[in-house]
């Protein structure tokens, strides 16, 4: 990314936590970055009522917001295809980092998932991901949303390579490569166990 | 471009107002937005170890006995669950991580509860008491990696068996 500083000054941000010290916390955080508008709700209907009410640019959304669910949430905006804010950008918090929910976050919609408790560094990282890398939206049978295969060119900071990570080190070529016949071979054998 | 059928996806271009607006010039750097943020959330923590003492005594209070009767039953769970996911969700923004790694801990225990397993009393005891632990204020700061003895036997306990399903929901299936 050549320029990674995001100017949040007027916009909207939706933050929907059924946990209202959180939104607090996430709230100023937001506010730290330049953000002048933040609005906290802590449920699905509250939040129908605040994206319809006002121009919300950006919601973030727990993962576990009542009654159902945050992803529950998300996909009813996404499926409505009168829903006028269809193509939101929407942030799914969690604090369950398992493959499974991180699949269900995705597959709802969802254009990125922050882990909860969310730092300074890693929500504006997503911020500035989603901001400065286009994705184009999937409307298909079976999905509405931002496309599930999408290349990362390179990460911001933050997401998946971390920050302080240390490039590796490799060694100096010791002797001849694998030759077509010896990886097949070698898949061959894996193959028959 | 073109109309999607039924069977063909569509794929199109959105630039939303929020990328539009936040590539304008003159954002505020990095760093500087980072420095603010910090700053902001510093302002929470002088009240911040209140609401954590009131958040685990609502834990506390929400958790039967394990001799009670109550203890095998569901109903205490939600509200347990809520308060520990409260504790998880913000601790260790506040400088207790090992807070919300305990609490993160026992969701998963509570979220197995609900979906059928054994009732540990002595699961949920070695995690409130790990709780009280880090609650302390000599414990502020630490990682679940600087107490890595204490830290490992929790993590142990999660894959206990006690704590697998008794049935699963393909076994239910096939009994009905």
């Amino acid at each position: 990314m050549s320029n990674d500083n995001i100017n949040l000054r007027g916009l909207t941000f939706l933050i929907a936590d059924q946990n209202s010290y959180f939104s607090s916390i996430c709230n100023s955080i937001l506010r730290g970055f330049g953000a002048t508008k933040v609005i906290e709700v802590h449920d699905a209907n509250e939040a129908i009522k605040a994206l319809t009410t006002y121009k919300i640019d950006l919601l973030l959304c727990d993962a576990k917001l009542p009654p159902t669910s945050g992803m529950h949430f998300t996909r009813s905006i996404r499926w409505d295809k009168e829903c006028e804010f269809r193509t939101l950008p929407i942030l799914i918090m969690t604090s369950d980092t398992r493959s499974t929910m991180i699949a269900n976050a995705r597959d709802c919609g969802a254009n990125m998932v922050v882990v909860k408790p969310v730092s300074p560094s890693s929500l504006y990282d997503r911020l500035a991901w989603i901001a400065f890398n286009a994705r184009m939206f999937v409307d298909s049978a079976k999905y509405f949303g931002p496309n599930r295969r999408f290349k990362i060119e390179g990460y911001p900071n933050g997401v998946g390579r971390r920050k302080g990570d240390n490039t590796a080190d490799i060694g100096e070529v010791t002797g001849p490569a694998l030759s077509q016949d010896d990886i097949d071979n070698l898949l061959k054998t894996a193959r028959n166990g | 471009m073109s109309h999607g059928t039924l069977n063909k996806a569509r794929e199109f271009f959105v630039d939303s107002r929020f990328q539009k607006m936040a590539r304008r010039p003159g954002g505020m750097p990095r760093e500087q937005a980072l420095k603010n943020a910090n700053e902001n959330v510093d302002a929470f923590k002088p009240e911040f170890t209140a609401w954590l003492d009131d958040r685990l005594n609502e834990l506390f209070d929400a958790i039967p006995n394990p001799e009670a009767v109550e203890f095998d039953k569901l109903e205490w769970i939600d509200a347990a669950d809520i308060h520990s996911q409260q504790l998880a969700d913000v601790a260790a923004t506040m400088d207790y991580q090992f807070v919300s790694f305990v609490a993160n801990n026992l969701c998963m225990i509570f979220e197995a509860l609900k979906r059928g397993a054994e009732h540990n009393g002595t699961i949920i005891t070695c995690h409130v008491d790990a709780l009280r632990l880090a609650r302390q204020q000599q414990y502020r700061g630490m990682r679940p990696e600087d107490l890595p003895e204490l830290s490992d036997g929790l993590r142990r306990v999660l894959n206990s068996p006690s704590l697998q399903p008794k049935v699963d929901d393909n076994d239910r299936s096939r009994e009905r």
